[in-house]
């Protein structure tokens, strides 16, 4: 059994919790024992915020320590490089590109940093996804995650019934084929 | 059956298992979920969110005595505001057990302070029971309750804001149901007065020292001796899980209960360890009470007294302890970038009203809610929080205090419709006593039908929102009831009327009482066609990015040299202040057709 340590990484409002709970219930549904962190504070404002998930035969504590990682989800690229960290030494990076700028962005105090994708390209396996865009071709933005859970289980070693079992079970019922297909866009055979 | 739930959804289930009836809190993180889930999800039980702690835990002392498994929720601020009951009920017997669920924040992720409630449950002479993870939580619930009965005092489950968010597998089983005992009538027990409480306080000791007695060989502490190191480990909780996570080889008593201790077996410990160290997050609660049964141990020296102790701080402690061999592995350090804070939502309608306030550049006394927020940047208006409800008690101490040093200062104090009944109506009508009808205080009620902050739980006034509550108060005749005379009603979406309103009143002579009136954006969705910037006619004057909508932004657009105002539409909802502040009228709703 192959263990798993997944950090996300977005802002608040993006729904981290949901797809921290949709991993938490593939690894139920694999056999394996899973903690995760759901994010904390002021979570629908906005802010930062993070998750964990931990998959093994046996999990302690839901805490991932930093350069232990095998997967960072960033749901936005500045919240992605900000906690890549995380990762081990050549871990994979999943990031939504569509940028949300902060207040300080927003203010014109600093610039939107440029060079994110160099950064992390130099130092990890860089998978880009453009979800806001291709999640509003499918006429539903709420789908954009999903574009990213796909990458994600093409990089796992979990049967994609369970995917499909553990998605369509908590997504909305009314967004169940758009998510599937959102699913499928990323999910490489393995 | 398996099920990957929450801290907080394994307690509610906890207490379905348990054969629970009645549930009462006030919503506030980390607990908030507990009360929802047994909303949501369990219709034997009866839940409601009360206008404040004290009166959640009323009502859980009224289900108790009448025989009923009760079980109350809140956040470790909210146990403060609860503490008057709750002191007097720890004196009286437990007819149907009593769990008080606490939230400790340890790190203050969303809370105005760190206090460590496990010392505020000694005080009150319950047990304590900590759990680690989702499904201890749910086993303690259940054992917590079972203990307050047998035992016959009321028992806290003190639980962490990571135990309350982290999911972990919990084991499902069925619910047991019990009997409603009804109220036993014995005067001694629950009329608490003199000469009663005499017996009471010797009752209250004696059954700690029963409770005692049991825990000494309980289960529920567990110790893990396999190693046969020189060091003992006593921890309980999430701390254990994050030592387990580290693989150390070192022997650990795991506590279940951490008060009352079983200190005749840590003593018996003592004899076969070298050292004793305790390893426990915020305050050495447990290392004080070994200290004080005269077993010699160690922890806060080697801790942190505040913030989370995830594992590498656990390791790093015990490294400087020496208990196990230092390691100089490559420290790896935070990616340093651009920090992000929280903002108030795209349409909240807090920010038309904050705009106006920082226009009129005062300062204002601030209360806890969303639009606590306005502390931080672009706002930085709100100059003062410290606890519900307490902003409108403030302003009246602050216009004494000037009054003395004969100075006169407009004073603002804002206060959301959920904290205003918490517990600024009490406030309120201090406000009635020796107030000088002269002093020029403003007060803006920001009346959004909901508990916003937490998640939308319903207020006394949500029943004017939504069909969904059956509280429906109208604030205005609440407060002219009171005797409040100059009371004015805005629309603040009304941008420049709202804005002719606030400005007056913040200069009348004398208390005036302004109530905002627009619904919390997130929680009663506005569904508006969104708004577009024309950049031919925008000057990039940023008055629409002063308003602190999320979607806003500065951008360069083709053929214009100067940065204009653009709009994300995905994110706009379509409330129109940006619209209305707007000098030039380069900003329209996107329905007139115009791109």
């Amino acid at each position: 059994m192959k263990s798993y340590n997944i950090i996300l990484a977005g802002v608040g409002g993006q729904g981290l919790v949901l797809t921290t709970k949709i991993l938490a219930e593939v690894a139920l549904k694999a056999g394996y024992s899973v903690k995760t962190n759901d994010v904390i504070g002021l979570s629908q404002r906005g802010g930062k915020v993070w998750g964990s998930v931990k998959m093994d035969s046996e999990v302690f504590s839901p805490n991932i320590a930093v350069g232990q990682a095998d997967f960072v989800i960033g749901f936005e690229p500045l919240e992605a490089y900000r906690h890549c960290y995380f990762l081990r030494k050549k871990g994979t990076i999943i990031v939504n590109t569509h940028k949300i700028p902060p207040i300080p962005v927003m203010f014109e105090q600093v610039a939107y940093p440029e060079d994110i994708y160099e950064k992390l390209d130099a130092e990890y396996e860089l998978v880009k996804i453009e979800a806001v865009e291709e999640a509003m071709k499918l006429g539903n933005v709420k789908v954009a995650n999903t574009f990213l859970l796909g990458a994600l289980a093409s990089r796992m070693m979990i049967d994609k019934s369970i995917w499909i079992e553990a998605i369509s079970e908590n997504v909305p019922r009314k967004t169940v084929e758009a998510n599937l297909k959102a699913f499928d866009a990323y999910f490489e055979k393995q | 059956m398996k099920k990957v739930l929450n801290g907080n959804e394994a307690v509610a289930r906890g207490f379905y298992e348990a054969g629970g009836l009645v549930s009462a809190s006030y919503p506030g993180s980390p607990t908030v979920e507990i009360i929802q889930t047994l909303i949501d999800e369990y219709d034997e039980i009866y839940a409601e969110f009360s206008i404040n702690e004290k009166v959640a835990v009323e009502v859980g002392i009224g289900a108790s005595i009448a025989g009923a498994r009760t079980l109350v929720a809140m956040k470790h601020v909210g146990v403060n505001v609860a503490m008057d009951p709750l002191m007097t009920f720890t004196q009286t017997p437990i007819n149907g057990g009593f769990v008080l669920i606490s939230g400790d924040d340890p790190g203050m992720s969303s809370s105005q302070n760190e206090q460590d409630n496990r010392i505020l449950a000694k005080f009150a002479h319950m047990c304590v029971f900590d759990p680690g993870d989702a499904m201890e939580a749910k086993v303690m619930t259940k054992e917590a309750l079972s203990i307050s009965e047998t035992f016959g005092l009321p028992v806290m489950v003190r639980m962490t804001s990571r135990v309350c968010h982290s999911r972990s597998i919990v084991e499902l089983e069925d619910r047991v149901d019990r009997v409603v005992s009804g109220f036993s009538k014995k005067i001694e027990d629950y009329g608490m007065i003199p000469p009663h409480t005499f017996k009471k306080q010797y009752e209250m000791k004696n059954r700690i020292a029963k409770l005692q007695d049991f825990i000494e060989s309980s289960p529920i502490n567990r110790l893990e001796d396999d190693y046969r190191s020189d060091v003992l480990i006593v921890t309980s909780g999430l701390m254990y899980q994050n030592l387990k996570e580290l693989n150390l080889k070192l022997d650990v008593l795991k506590l279940g209960v951490v008060y009352p201790l079983p200190i005749e077996q840590i003593r018996a410990l003592k004899k076969r360890y070298a050292r004793v160290i305790v390893i426990e997050e915020m305050m050495p609660f447990i290392e004080d009470e070994l200290k004080i049964h005269g077993i010699a141990c160690e922890g806060k020296e080697f801790f942190s007294f505040t913030g989370e102790l995830m594992s590498e701080a656990i390791l790093k402690g015990l490294e400087g302890a020496g208990a196990v061999e230092a390691n100089d592995a490559e420290v790896i350090e935070a990616t340093e970038t651009v920090n992000r804070f929280s903002m108030f939502c795209a349409g909240c309608p807090h920010r038309p009203v904050f705009d106006i306030l920082k226009k009129n550049k005062v300062s204002v006394i601030g209360d806890i809610g969303c639009y606590s927020l306005a502390v931080l940047e672009p706002f930085e208006l709100v100059n003062t929080i410290i606890s519900m409800g307490a902003s409108i008690g403030m302003m009246k101490g602050m216009s004494k205090a000037y009054q003395m040093a004969e100075r006169q200062e407009p004073l603002v104090a804002v206060i959301g419709d959920g904290t205003f009944y918490h517990s600024g109506m009490t406030g309120m009508l201090n406000l009635l006593h020796q107030l000088d009808p002269d002093y020029n205080l403003t007060l803006l009620i920001l009346n959004n039908g909901t508990t916003a902050m937490t998640g939308g739980q319903q207020t006394a006034s949500s029943g004017y929102y939504t069909d969904k509550s059956d509280m429906k108060v109208d604030m205005e005749t609440l407060i002219r009831s009171m005797g409040f005379e100059r009371f004015k009603r805005v629309d603040q979406f009304e941008y420049k009327a709202a804005k002719k309103v606030i400005d007056e009143e913040l200069k009348y002579e004398g208390l005036s009482i302004v109530m905002t009136t627009r619904a919390c954006a997130l929680q009663y969705k506005i569904v508006k066609p969104h708004y577009v910037v024309d950049p031919d006619i925008c000057i990039g004057c940023r008055s629409c990015l002063k308003t602190n909508c999320p979607p806003i932004l500065m951008k360069a657009y083709e053929g214009h040299d100067k940065l204009k105002s653009s709009i994300a539409k995905e994110m706009c909802v379509g409330c129109s202040v940006c619209a209305q502040v707007c000098p030039v009228g380069a900003i329209k709703s996107s329905s007139a057709g115009e791109v």
